[in-house]
């Protein structure tokens, strides 16, 4: 069995959501995520339907910090405005699965986008919540995806709801004409998953290797351990390396997985060599 | 004759003034109007409220260079390259006033300030604490026909927009090739509209590609030629984000030297900061980069 590191076994989880026809809408550059949709779309779900940076359909691609938004647009099949997107998927029920990367989450399945600390006054100032206000409503399927578990991410109560999905239970949305699926919550540990308002958390799956009273430990808020608890599927050597050598050869998805000051330096290196390559291309070349 | 709205960039301040309600295009790191926004800067239009709904590099240098009242906006990010520092310093002295709405609520306050409507209605955002904090933007209504609960999201009615275009003709008909973002939502909306182009075109050249045409010229009141007019942000297909400038900004500020560089680009012009900044070699690799790599091929079936 082949080594794998944290991050390829959340993308591969991640991709397993991806069923075969069903859209996702990416943002910006995520790349946990665009490798999870890539990976699916190369392996089990080659008529998934995914929109990057408003290019609809588009085709999978390599992920790089520099091109991925051009090559996104490169093999899509439209280009859409924010409107078209809305009424069609973010608030026309066709959302499939979106993933969220929350600086706090809590029992409640309510994460926070927006500050840490008092809202009006914060100690920390975040990006705030783009879409995913309305998307944790109204898709089929929420992944809350962070890059350690630990209570200071897994709270008892977030600072502030940015997004919370009510009701959960499946049929309470179907009665409100709302999509049903669960909340999930992803981490290095283990799968998380919440499918009713009114109960706790409880551990669907534990990575290979990891205790369960590990997960426990590192979980601010209350977990329902009572029922059967699997094993989080391995990477598989196919999934592996089409994650190493086609999807994210540079292993952009471990940018998410690095304290700030190893993000800063990864990154740098990673926008150096682009660069060499670009030059490397163009004419540029000829001139050095 | 038809019409000609086109000025030059020095121009800008006759249709922007300070105190307004100001939309702004693009999203992301992806097509924002920069070179406008360097303008209300070097023109010291201020003390605007400002609407991005994906906000990024413009807002932020709007807010270093104090031009900024309040932000209306769902994300403010700066993303791989970290917090937005002048936003993220506003926001945690309480020096400007935040708006904090959710993404796609702002799109269908668009839409309702395009139709002239006072409000649009959707469905609820569970259990999220924006709308409670927004009272004057959601409020819960009960649909005449079903009785369910909706929101009514007030309609935005901005006073200016700019948007950034790749191609534009003097009566300013207007095609994005780049991600369109809400850019042609929030020109429909806004009172006044400026569009920036990578490039002014006769009307024949728009006419070969009609279906392109997202912003007609009717709304439009001003057309600027500025290429590289999005950058550092990016205009896919003609160049990418520059990334190696948000490092050189993002440290230039940890250094302490935010507000020089917003200085900088006060007393130099839109000409001067593209051959500073984005220079003959810089814009060939930023070039080469748009075009985009081919896709990966799909496993065989």
């Amino acid at each position: 069995m082949t080594e794998y590191r944290p991050e390829e076994l959340m993308v591969c989880r991640i991709a397993a959501e991806v069923k075969d026809g069903g859209i996702t809408v990416l943002g910006s550059f995520t790349p946990l995520a665009y490798a999870a949709y890539m990976l699916a779309k190369l392996t089990h779900a080659p008529n998934s339907y995914v929109i990057g940076y408003n290019a609809v359909g588009m085709s999978p691609i390599q992920l790089s910090v520099s091109g991925a938004e051009a090559s996104a647009f490169r093999g899509s099949a439209g280009r859409w405005s924010f409107s078209e997107l809305t009424q069609t998927v973010h608030l026309g029920g066709r959302g499939m699965v979106e993933c969220i990367s929350p600086a706090q989450i809590d029992g409640s399945g309510a994460f926070n986008l927006s500050a840490i600390g008092d809202y009006r006054r914060p100690a920390v100032r975040l990006p705030g919540g783009a879409g995913s206000a309305e998307v944790v409503q109204h898709y089929e399927r929420i992944i809350l995806y962070v890059s350690r578990h630990s209570r200071r991410i897994l709270v008892e109560q977030v600072d502030f709801r940015t997004g919370m999905r009510l009701p959960i239970d499946a049929a309470e949305r179907a009665q409100r004409g709302l999509t049903t699926g669960p909340v999930r919550v992803l981490t290095p540990l283990a799968v998380l998953l919440k499918d009713r308002s009114d109960a706790p958390f409880r551990v669907e799956s534990l990575h290979p290797g990891v205790d369960l009273e590990e997960v426990e430990r590192n979980t601010g808020f209350e977990l329902d351990t009572n029922g059967p608890i699997g094993t989080t599927a391995a990477p598989s050597e196919e999934q592996l390396s089409l994650l190493r050598d086609r999807i994210d050869p540079t292993a952009t998805m471990r940018f998410d997985f690095m304290d700030a000051k190893s993000r800063v330096a990864f990154l740098r290196q990673l926008l150096q060599s682009e660069w060499e390559a670009a030059v490397r291309r163009t004419s540029l070349s000829g001139q050095s | 004759m038809t019409e000609d709205k086109t000025i030059p960039i020095a121009r800008l301040s006759e249709f922007v003034s300070s105190g307004q309600e100001l939309a702004l295009g693009g999203a992301w790191l992806s097509n924002h109007p920069m070179a406008a926004v360097r303008q209300l800067l070097r023109d010291r239009v201020d003390d605007l409220r400002v609407i991005s709904t994906l906000a990024s590099i413009e807002a932020e240098i709007l807010i270093a260079g104090g031009a900024v009242r309040g932000l209306t906006f769902s994300m403010m990010s700066l993303e791989a390259y970290g917090l937005a520092p002048s936003f993220r310093r506003a926001a945690e002295t309480g020096a400007i006033d935040l708006r904090e709405l959710s993404g796609v609520a702002m799109n269908v306050a668009f839409e309702a300030g395009a139709r002239r409507l006072p409000y649009l209605p959707m469905r609820d955002l569970g259990g999220s604490e924006i709308p409670t904090l927004n009272e004057d933007f959601y409020r819960e209504i009960e649909c005449p026909y079903t009785g369910e609960r909706l929101l009514a999201v007030r309609a935005f009615e901005p006073e200016v927009a700019i948007v950034h275009a790749t191609r534009a003709d003097p009566q300013g008909n207007a095609q994005v090739d780049a991600p369109l973002s809400n850019d042609a939502e929030i020109a429909r909306a806004a009172r006044t509209v400026i569009v920036t182009c990578e490039e002014l075109v006769d009307p024949q050249v728009i006419a070969t590609n009609p279906s392109s045409t997202h912003i007609p010229g009717f709304l439009v009141d001003a057309v600027i030629e500025v290429p590289f007019g999005a950058h550092p942000t990016s205009h896919i297909p003609r160049y990418v984000t520059d990334g190696w400038n948000f490092v050189e900004y993002v440290d230039a500020y940890a250094a302490g030297e935010g507000s020089a560089e917003v200085s900088r680009l006060r007393e130099e012009s839109e000409d001067d900061y593209r051959e500073r900044v984005a220079g003959p070699e810089r814009r060939v690799i930023l070039g080469s980069l748009a075009t985009g790599a081919p896709a990966l091929d799909l496993a065989p079936q």
